[in-house]
């Protein structure tokens, strides 16, 4: 994408096979995404860039978090799908499995990664961690005490963040 | 009311409504039976013929039962074509025979073309690989039974360790992987198009919306007719293409291309005569294609606007007046040969 040319008509064919795999890939995701995004998020570049993108979560009804609306930044790395993309909410989030820098716990975004995953999938993933956080492999073990010992005041303080940051 | 009691036995079967309604047809519970039982599905295939029945005006009872009679083998035509295909593509078997028997009778009737292009959607879908989302590659096939590109498969292997990507179950040596052959056989056959375009570009190539209605106006004439003879299909299609393609673009050097294509299927013999020139008219053709995807692969972000025309591809400019000036000439030469 970047390396190639606007040269002459003739130049384009080499220049749009320097293309790498992780570009085409990326494109090719973008185009599902578009036709059909999967249900409560949406994602898509952030500028011309292909390799950084924004995302944005619904939080489902029934949650804490809902009416909320989370903002992420996915950045791809160069060889795509064979390693994970980097995710980060840039919008504050009272949950377990993310941290104040907007890191996320979750096994499919480390070990877990399978060159089979998009991000359409993964975007139903972190959406289904809004629902079901993992109080054992927390990020912030203070979230997940309080989500374990009294469900009822951690729940009141995610609708209070996610009104507070959230909308 | 005693006749109904039959009939209330296979009250799950009749809705009261579809009841009242045969009985003011004047059908007995035996022609609805019969219709019903004949139905090897019974919740659509009932539900299509009664609808159609609806329509008709009502019929005495004996033509109603030729008539039924008449229908029920023409509800099973493809199984015949079935068989090959379930035993390329054994895991996708049940898929695969499902899509054939849309396929095979839709290639008939233009109304049924729009079908057509969605059961080709689904067979690239079903055919992608999840590594690449493109059409397999040289596609190899893991132990648990999921397909992808050969390539992909071996780089994920490399980077992400042997474990099938699908469902992550061991894969026992990813570096000896193979290529299934039938699949990649099949693929060539339903999306050569894709497959050339890859094989140019000598990697992973994307595919523009535009290669898939080339694809999809492809099946008609690569798939259907002869899926038996791999080898002089995959010979013939790539002249075959480019006539095509020259169609395609409204190019029509005073249709001889066109015709020649019409004789090639009436006379076999007069083919080979014609060969030598087909041939370069072919290559000619393929080098006009060649840069024509130049254009259509360029990213559109960076796609500009056509350059003045003096600019514009002087190469191009030429080989289209080189191509009339053959065709002109083989016409000239075939009006003369007729007349001798």
């Amino acid at each position: 994408m970047k390396s190639s040319s606007t040269g002459g008509v003739g130049r384009s064919w080499q220049s749009t096979a320097t293309v790498s795999c992780s570009g085409k890939r990326i494109q090719k995701e973008m185009r599902e995404l578009n036709l059909e995004a999967p249900p409560h998020s949406s994602a898509g570049p952030k500028g011309d860039n292909l390799y950084h993108w924004v995302a944005t979560l619904i939080a489902p009804q029934g949650t804490p978090y809902q009416g909320g609306i989370f903002f992420l930044d996915i950045a791809f790395p160069v060889d795509y799908p064979f390693r994970p993309p980097q995710v980060l909410f840039k919008t504050r989030i009272f949950h377990c499995n993310v941290d104040s820098a907007g890191n996320v716990a979750l096994d499919i975004l480390k070990d877990g990664w399978s060159p089979a995953l998009t991000i359409s999938k993964l975007l139903l993933a972190l959406t289904s961690l809004l629902s079901n956080p993992d109080p054992y492999k927390p990020l912030v073990p203070g979230i997940a005490h309080l989500y374990l010992e009294d469900k009822a005041k951690h729940n009141e303080l995610a609708a209070e963040w996610t009104r507070r940051f959230a909308r | 009311m005693a006749g109904q009691s039959p009939e209330k036995m296979e009250g799950s079967m009749f809705s009261p409504r579809f009841r009242s309604a045969a009985e003011m047809a004047g059908w007995d519970e035996e022609t609805l039976l019969l219709v019903v039982e004949d139905t090897p599905d019974r919740q659509i295939k009932h539900k299509r013929r009664t609808d159609l029945q609806f329509k008709t005006p009502p019929l005495s009872n004996s033509r109603r039962k030729r008539r039924v009679q008449r229908r029920s083998p023409a509800s099973i035509p493809a199984t015949v074509l079935d068989l090959d295909v379930v035993d390329e593509c054994p895991q996708k078997g049940s898929e695969k025979k499902k899509k054939e028997k849309e396929k095979s009778p839709s290639s008939c009737k233009k109304k049924e073309d729009s079908a057509a292009i969605l059961c080709m959607d689904k067979l690239r879908e079903e055919l992608s690989c999840a590594i690449c989302l493109d059409i397999c590659f040289e596609p190899s096939t893991t132990p648990c039974g999921h397909s992808f590109c050969k390539k992909c498969l071996r780089s994920a292997a490399d980077k992400c360790g042997k474990r099938c990507p699908k469902c992550r179950q061991l894969i026992s040596n990813g570096r000896s992987c193979t290529v299934n052959t039938v699949l990649w056989n099949t693929i060539q056959l339903l999306f050569p198009k894709e497959v050339e375009a890859r094989k140019l570009s000598g990697s992973v190539d994307s595919q523009e919306p535009k290669g898939k209605s080339l694809a999809t106006r492809n099946r008609n004439q690569s798939v259907c007719p002869s899926n038996d003879d791999l080898g002089t299909e995959l010979e013939s299609s790539a002249r075959r293409r480019s006539n095509q393609n020259l169609r395609n673009r409204g190019i029509r050097p005073s249709g001889i291309l066109t015709r020649r294509v019409n004789e090639d299927a009436r006379n076999r013999v007069q083919r080979r005569e014609l060969l030598a020139v087909q041939d370069e008219d072919a290559a000619l053709a393929v080098r006009l294609q060649r840069e024509e995807y130049m254009e259509a692969f360029r990213p559109s972000d960076e796609r500009q606007p056509p350059p003045p025309p003096q600019q514009r591809n002087s190469s191009t400019h030429l080989a289209r007046a080189n191509l009339r000036a053959i065709a002109s000439r083989a016409m000239n030469m075939r009006v003369r040969g007729r007349q001798n």
